[in-house]
């Protein structure tokens, strides 16, 4: 606006004086130089350096590492949140997402409990080859999979699967150290005894803590098992537990696991609001998921052409986002389990199968966007990606 | 290296139409987006069933196809406006402090004045002059400016010269006697941040004015499917986006732009940059101190950071009727008193004396949560000072903390909320400053203060060939920020003609 119509306003001058005032007497915003940045990287840092203090041979299959801070201190995180760690395993860029196993209120180092998935590319790896004093990159803690004060109540039901007991863990170690009222049954499924992870510690706290009650669960026991057998049905959990009425029930494993756990609570009414389930990475057999196309075999391949960038194939039951990672053209990527959205691209031709219950915007879907971490290929595809790692 | 005609820093509502305007009018641009999607604060997440809308509660400026807004024309322009479902809303508002105010109001004005009358009938007289001080001062704004008379003066506009610069407060008094029809009157006080004492008159008339003339708006998918559909629009128009890249650096060489740098080292050359990110991280943060003229120094020092705000997102298992939820937009205030509200923003806690905001996104549109089931958030401005103080460690404990004292005052009208909540997530000041990367996690800017209108302090270009678009140089809000992106735009163009 020209200066002489400001001056003509009423009262100009009077604002004239407060502009002179706050020149002389407000705030040296050059002292914020770097202030956000430096702020969020005690909360929220881009990237962990860690080193591997520890290993514990767990189970035949799990180990867990013991991750310390190569500088600095470790973020905080709330006990059932994950790290994304990162690695390089045959010449291929990838991260795979790990639940924090120990107590948020250790907070020298994170327990990461991995175990062996048969064919795996990274469990494997990690499993195999890493060592007490290998230096490893991760992303800060994340996820939703957390206890909320105001909404849980005190009687949690906690599910388990394999390897899906570590944000569980994290939890019940939690209540133990801070000594919390929190009432939780831990139902705790595994293929055989030997595949139990943390059977010791589970056994002792539950035996020490009026608060905890531990019940193993075993699908194929050996002939001198006595516990629980066969798989972790309604009635089982109900019998562990008592009235799941007004229980909050939390559940983490594969996913074989979840469809069938989840018919048998809602078969005993309980609602959506009071069950919380982990995403625990993509389906093991993805063609089995309902809705896979008819006709279109896991090992099939398709032409994926990247706008700007190469053509490659990709096999049809693997995630999107693993072939791009064979490919040397990795999105960034943290949950695999499509519920980050980092890994985002968007489909300009062809179509993917994204398996029933994947979280995508309203206006992702319209425009063709998906989760490349829980999309597959089941026709020759053209793919825009705007991130690149 | 990448050369461009213009760089964009930033993906949110200014980035994007300026974005969507360089690339239609032909220009070779690339915008640079920190985050893997866009849209800043114009954006959406999924959790479990639910998808919530983070900041978009009523958009301004919208109209009717008989009676268009200006964000209309400009979006039409723009060529997304096919692409979108806006729907109006029923409500202007709901106001109530429990047990003495309770006033519905709709975006009408001879509807809004008769109810004002009904609530307040020794008021009547000054309920009508003072509609008829809006529509008349906010006449003369859009005279003068809007359509650009190039001969304003006094004659012409008396009232835009007599109250250009007066506080809201001061209208509010010459006119009304009972605090409650004053405080029915001024909710949208929080749209802008600052108590009608220290708003500016025109900023409320144009809000007012905007709302109940071009109504409020909300559309299909949320503010997410604007930022979508404009991102669509730039790729389409032959323009580049990419995402997770922060800009670190702004490129100068003898006192003009010649690109922006990478956080990840890599150099892209444009001769026009136009950054949609605070103000302060533009001279302050990309550029080394050197380079910063001393008139930008003077600009920061006269200006406060705006508050940032506490949002509860609850995705509830029951449709609003049965939760006695029967308006879009609700404000729930303890008082009458707004300068002790804006003086409880600086403090983490929430009690009675805070005033809030609570939205029930499905009674606008039922798509926005599936059948049986409601979405609301409940919003409340603070300040991102007092979050700073909290320790990392004890940060989630005062989340839930800040979370229950807030629903505790939200069960004051809706008793019994807390028990349908299927999913929640907690927003404070930390969460903005993380997802747009402003001082202190402000969402408005700077202050709006008189001292602060454009009348002294325009947007200036102060380094040859770095713009500034969105809300830290202009007004803010969804309206605000997407005209001056669309407007910095069409500048940048003209400037490229010229130098072709
Ligand atoms: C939030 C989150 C937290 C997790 N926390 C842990 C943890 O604490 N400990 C841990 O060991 N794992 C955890 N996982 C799983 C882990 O991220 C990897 O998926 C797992 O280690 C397998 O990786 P891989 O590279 O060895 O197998 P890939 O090469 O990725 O997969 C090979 C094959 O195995 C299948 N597969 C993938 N994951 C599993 C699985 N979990 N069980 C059975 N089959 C699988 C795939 O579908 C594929 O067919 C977590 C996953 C998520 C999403
Ligand atoms: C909770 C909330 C509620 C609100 N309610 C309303 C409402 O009801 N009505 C209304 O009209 N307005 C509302 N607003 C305000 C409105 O959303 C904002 O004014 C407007 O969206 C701001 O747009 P912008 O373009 O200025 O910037 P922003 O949305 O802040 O976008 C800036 C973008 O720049 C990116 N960026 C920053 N730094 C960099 C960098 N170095 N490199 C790359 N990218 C970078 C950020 O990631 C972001 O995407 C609300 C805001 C919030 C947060
Ligand atoms: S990596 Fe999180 S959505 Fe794919």
């Amino acid at each position: 606006m020209k200066r002489d119509i400001a001056q003509q306003l009423e009262g100009y001058q009077d604002v004239l004086q407060l502009v002179q005032a706050a020149e002389t007497l407000g705030e040296d915003f050059s002292s914020e130089r770097g202030a956000v940045a430096a702020y969020l990287n005690r909360l929220h840092p881009a990237r962990l350096s860690l080193r591997v203090s520890h290993i514990q041979m767990e189970t035949p299959s799990t180990k867990t590492f013991r991750m310390v801070p190569v500088d600095g201190v470790l973020p905080p995180f709330q006990a059932g949140q994950y790290v994304a760690l990162q690695v390089e395993v045959n010449g291929i860029r990838t991260n795979r997402p790990l639940s924090i196993a120990s107590s948020p209120s250790q907070t020298g180092y994170y327990d990461l409990t991995v175990k062996r998935v048969p064919g795996g590319l990274v469990s494997n790896y990690l499993l195999d080859t890493i060592q007490v004093g290998d230096h490893l990159a991760s992303s800060a803690p994340d996820g939703s999979f957390v206890y909320n004060p105001l909404l849980h109540g005190r009687r949690l039901v906690f599910i388990a699967g394999g390897s899906g007991i570590t944000p569980f863990m994290s939890m019940i170690r939690e209540v133990s150290d801070r000594g919390l009222d929190r009432h939780i049954t831990l139902v705790y499924g595994n293929r055989s005894e030997d595949d139990i992870i943390y059977h010791d510690e589970l056994t002792v706290m539950a035996a020490r803590l009026a608060n905890l009650t531990y019940v193993p669960v075993v699908e194929q026991p050996g002939p001198a098992y006595t516990g629980e057998k066969g798989f972790m049905t309604g009635a089982l959990i109900e019998k562990a537990a008592g009235n799941l009425n007004g229980a909050m029930v939390y559940l983490c494993g594969p996913s074989g696991m979840y469809d069938f756990c989840l018919a048998e609570l809602q078969a005993r009414g309980v609602t959506a609001r009071r069950i919380r389930r982990e995403m625990f990475g993509p389906p093991v057999n993805v063609s089995r998921s309902p809705g896979w196309p008819a006709g279109i075999e896991e090992d099939d391949h398709f032409t994926v052409s990247i706008v700007d960038g190469p053509t490659i194939s990709a096999r049809a039951g693997t995630p999107l986002l693993n072939t791009f990672e064979e490919a040397g053209l990795a999105p960034p990527s943290q949950c695999r389990s499509g519920e980050c959205s980092m890994c985002r691209v968007r489909v300009m031709k062809g179509r993917v199968f994204q398996p029933a219950g994947v979280p995508l915007r309203q206006s992702d879907h319209r425009l063709g966007y998906v989760h490349g971490c829980v999309s597959y290929p089941v026709e020759d595809l053209e793919i825009l990606m705007e991130a690149r790692r | 290296m990448e050369t461009y005609d213009a760089v964009i820093i930033g993906a949110g509502n200014a980035g994007l139409t300026a974005g969507a305007a360089l690339a239609q009018g032909g220009a070779k641009v690339v915008v640079l987006e920190r985050h893997t999607i866009p849209g800043g604060c114009a954006t959406s997440f999924c959790r479990g069933r639910f998808e919530f809308e983070v900041a978009l509660h009523q958009l301004s400026g919208i109209g009717t196809p008989e009676k268009p807004g200006p964000l209309r024309m400009v979006l039409d322009q723009l060529g997304v406006m096919e692409h979108l479902t806006f729907m109006p809303m029923s409500d202007l508002y709901h106001v109530m402090i429990p047990g003495k105010l309770d006033i519905l109001l709709e975006p009408d004005r001879a509807r809004t004045t008769a109810t004002l009358k009904h609530h307040f009938p020794d008021e009547a007289e000054g309920i009508d002059a003072f509609f008829d001080l809006v529509y008349r001062v906010f006449g003369e704004v859009i005279g003068a400016f809007y359509f650009k008379d190039p001969d304003v003066h006094r004659d012409k506009y008396p009232l835009y010269f007599q109250y250009g610069l007066k506080p809201l407060q001061a209208v509010l008094d010459d006119h009304f006697r009972d605090p409650l029809l004053k405080t029915a009157l001024t909710p949208y006080w929080t749209y802008m941040g600052l108590p009608p004492s220290q708003l500016s008159f025109i900023d409320m008339a144009a809000m007012l004015f905007a709302y109940i003339e071009f109504l409020p708006f909300h559309l299909q998918g949320g503010s997410q499917a604007l930022s979508t559909a404009l991102a669509d629009r730039i790729v389409q128009c032959g323009g580049r986006i990419r995402y997770n890249c922060p800009v670190a650096r702004i490129l100068v060489e003898n006192g003009r732009v010649t690109g922006v740098a990478t956080a990840e080292g890599e150099t892209i050359r444009a001769r026009q940059v136009v950054s949609n990110a605070s103000k302060i991280a533009t001279y302050v943060d990309m550029l080394a101190p050197d380079q910063v003229p001393a008139a930008v120094w003077g600009e920061l020092k006269r200006t406060s950071i705006s508050p940032s705000a506490f949002t509860l997102y609850l995705g509830l298992d029951q449709p609003p009727e049965a939760l006695g939820i029967s308006s879009s937009t609700n404000f729930i205030l303890g008082h009458t008193d707004a300068d002790m509200a804006y003086a409880r923003m600086k403090d983490r806690d929430i009690d009675h004396r805070d005033g809030m905001m609570m939205t029930c996104y499905t009674l606008i549109d039922p798509t926005f949560s599936p059948p049986g089931t409601s979405q609301v958030a409940l919003i409340t401005l603070k300040f991102g000072d007092a979050w700073l103080q909290v320790p990392p460690a004890q940060y989630a404990a005062e989340k839930y903390r800040v979370a229950d004292a807030m629903l505790q005052q939200a069960e004051q009208v809706f008793p019994g909320l807390r028990t349908h909540i299927e999913e929640m997530e907690i927003a404070t000041p930390i969460t903005h400053m993380r997802y747009l990367g402003t001082p202190r996690g402000a969402i408005y800017g700077f202050e709006k203060h008189i001292k602060d209108s454009p009348v002294f302090l325009p947007n200036q270009m102060h380094i040859e060939g770095l713009f500034l678009a969105g809300g830290w140089v202009g007004g803010n809000g969804f309206q605000p920020t997407l005209e001056s992106g669309f407007k910095t735009g069409q500048a940048v163009l003209r400037r490229l003609e010229m130098h072709q």
